[in-house]
């Protein structure tokens, strides 16, 4: 079997299109995951509710035991039906989202109890309570502990934007597919795909363990 | 100062605190005032309620019954016929006069010093940032870490955040300073420190109740001494009249047990 590195390099523009559309992808999708967690989390939280918990718990183990595709598919099917006539770009970002949100509960979960009960002890002593509490005190303590999962979590999301391909998602696999269904060389533009998938994955964790030491070297 | 039992002092008024937990009975019927200026010390026992009463005083530890009141104003009772709402509003704003100092510092790790001190003040008492910072510098001089103002909480020795702590409540102005055996987690060499820093606020007449152990310090601070015992106020008096002839046996045997305990005689 000969490899044909000039293909890989043809479709290097588009792959390169590509790969920005599935970052985009991918930081929409994580954005309003853990913008959609943090709620649930503060919510479930702050009020104690033991309806909500199960709810959240039942959602969890929902997303938790069925493959994302599936998922992905429904989000996709389904909505039109109900009325709202979504593109496959909306659907995609909303699966990821939501799939993703499960996932990142559990992160702030743990980040949460590694808060100490202390800390809002002392907040609350000085008068402060609810969104203050909160935002000023108990999440970025929440948030710093929670760093190394939820990068993990990203990449996690990244990787699966591919299978957004299969609902039309024009990203890099779906580039992919398009260049090689013309040239019929597969291997070296999949090469090429895999190429960008691991720089973007690598890159991503790359920088926040620079951010991480950055941060202790600032703290020390 | 007021040196009597408290009955005519009305600047904290704690009356009929009951407070049970799951298994244990905390508090049995404790009341207790505090004129303004007052120092008091609570001692006793482990277990005895001494946490749980001071907690009830900013009502971080609502009580199951009684009612505490800081210059007249409600800070928390039990039952409260107020909407939750209105709870809440008038707990903060009563919270922002009482400042608490923990055991376990509770500094926040993710500011450094001086927006541990900045925060509260501009959040709660909605002071302006460039207000608020000139605060904390007064406060953060006041118990000696003004040259540490751009450290992080992590990079502190014990009794450092501890007083970073005292700092983080005096920024605010407090009426009155709840400390729970403020120097009990830390290292010999700094508690010192820490006393120093508290002795200097009882001199200028900061109204205080201290749970402490350290009984050399209690004795020269405290205008009173409080004796727990099972969650009951079973003696309470002078520092001399207390540590030097208790009234009741139980003071007695508590004292004897300390001072077996105290390797060498507290000075000061
Ligand atoms: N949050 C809690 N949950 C259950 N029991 C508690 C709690 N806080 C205190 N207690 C119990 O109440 C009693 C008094 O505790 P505390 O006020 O902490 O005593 P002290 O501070 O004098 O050592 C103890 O028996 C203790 O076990
Ligand atoms: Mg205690």
């Amino acid at each position: 079997m000969k490899f044909d590195f000039i293909y890989t390099l043809d479709a290097l523009p588009r792959l390169l299109e590509g790969s920005l559309v599935t970052l985009k992808l991918a930081l929409l999708g994580f954005a309003f995951s853990v913008v959609l967690a943090t709620l649930v989390t503060v919510a479930r939280t702050a009020s104690k509710s033991r309806i909500l918990s199960i709810a959240v718990a039942v959602y969890i183990s929902f997303i938790r035991g069925t493959p994302l595709l599936v998922q992905i598919f429904l989000v996709f099917y389904v909505l039109p039906i109900v009325g709202l006539n979504i593109g496959p770009v909306t659907a995609g970002i909303l699966a990821l989202t939501l799939n993703s949100a499960a996932f990142v509960i559990e992160i702030l979960r743990g980040g949460l109890a590694s808060v100490p009960k202390g800390q809002f002890e002392a907040a609350r002593s000085l008068g402060l309570s609810g969104y203050a509490l909160w935002v000023k005190v108990v999440l970025p303590q929440t948030f710093m502990s929670s760093i190394p999962p939820l990068v993990n979590e990203f990449t996690q999301l990244l990787k699966a934007t591919a299978l957004l391909s299969t609902i039309t998602v024009v990203e890099l696999m779906r580039v992919s597919q398009q260049i090689y269904s013309n040239n019929y060389h597969p291997i070296e533009v999949l090469t090429g795909a895999f190429v960008m998938y691991f720089l973007m994955c690598f890159a991503v964790s790359r920088g926040a363990s620079w951010l991480e030491s950055e941060f202790e070297v600032k703290r020390a | 100062m007021a040196m009597d039992t408290g009955k005519m002092s009305n600047f904290l008024e704690m009356t009929g605190l009951v407070k049970t937990f799951t298994g244990a009975t905390a508090l049995q019927d404790v009341s207790l005032n505090v004129a303004k200026g007052e120092v008091v010390c609570l001692i006793g026992p482990s277990g005895c309620g001494k946490s749980t009463l001071l907690r009830t005083a900013n009502w971080l530890t609502p009580a199951d019954a009684g009612e505490v009141r800081l210059d007249g104003e409600l800070v928390g009772t039990m039952p409260d016929q107020r909407s939750a709402s209105k709870q809440a509003k008038g707990l903060n704003a009563v919270r922002a006069r009482i400042g608490m100092v923990f055991q376990n510092f509770n500094v926040w790790p993710h500011l450094n010093v001086l927006e541990n001190v900045v925060c509260p003040q501009m959040v709660v008492a909605k002071r302006s940032r460039n207000e608020a910072e000139k605060k904390a510098l007064v406060a953060l001089s006041e118990v000696g870490l003004e040259d540490k103002k751009s450290e992080w909480p992590d990079n502190l020795s014990g009794g450092q955040k501890q007083r970073l702590a005292i700092a983080r409540v005096l920024a605010m102005d407090p009426d009155l300073m709840l400390l729970d055996e403020p120097t009990s987690a830390l290292d010999p060499e700094l508690v010192s420190g820490v006393l120093a820093v508290l002795k200097r606020l009882a001199e200028k007449n900061m109204t205080m109740i201290i749970v402490t152990h350290e009984l050399g310090f209690a004795s020269s601070v405290a205008d009173r001494i409080v004796f727990l015992e099972g969650g009951h106020i079973i003696e309470q008096g002078p520092p001399d009249v207390i540590l030097q002839s208790p009234a009741t046996e139980r003071l007695k045997l508590f004292l004897d047990k300390l001072n077996i305990t105290a390797f060498q005689p507290k000075s000061d």
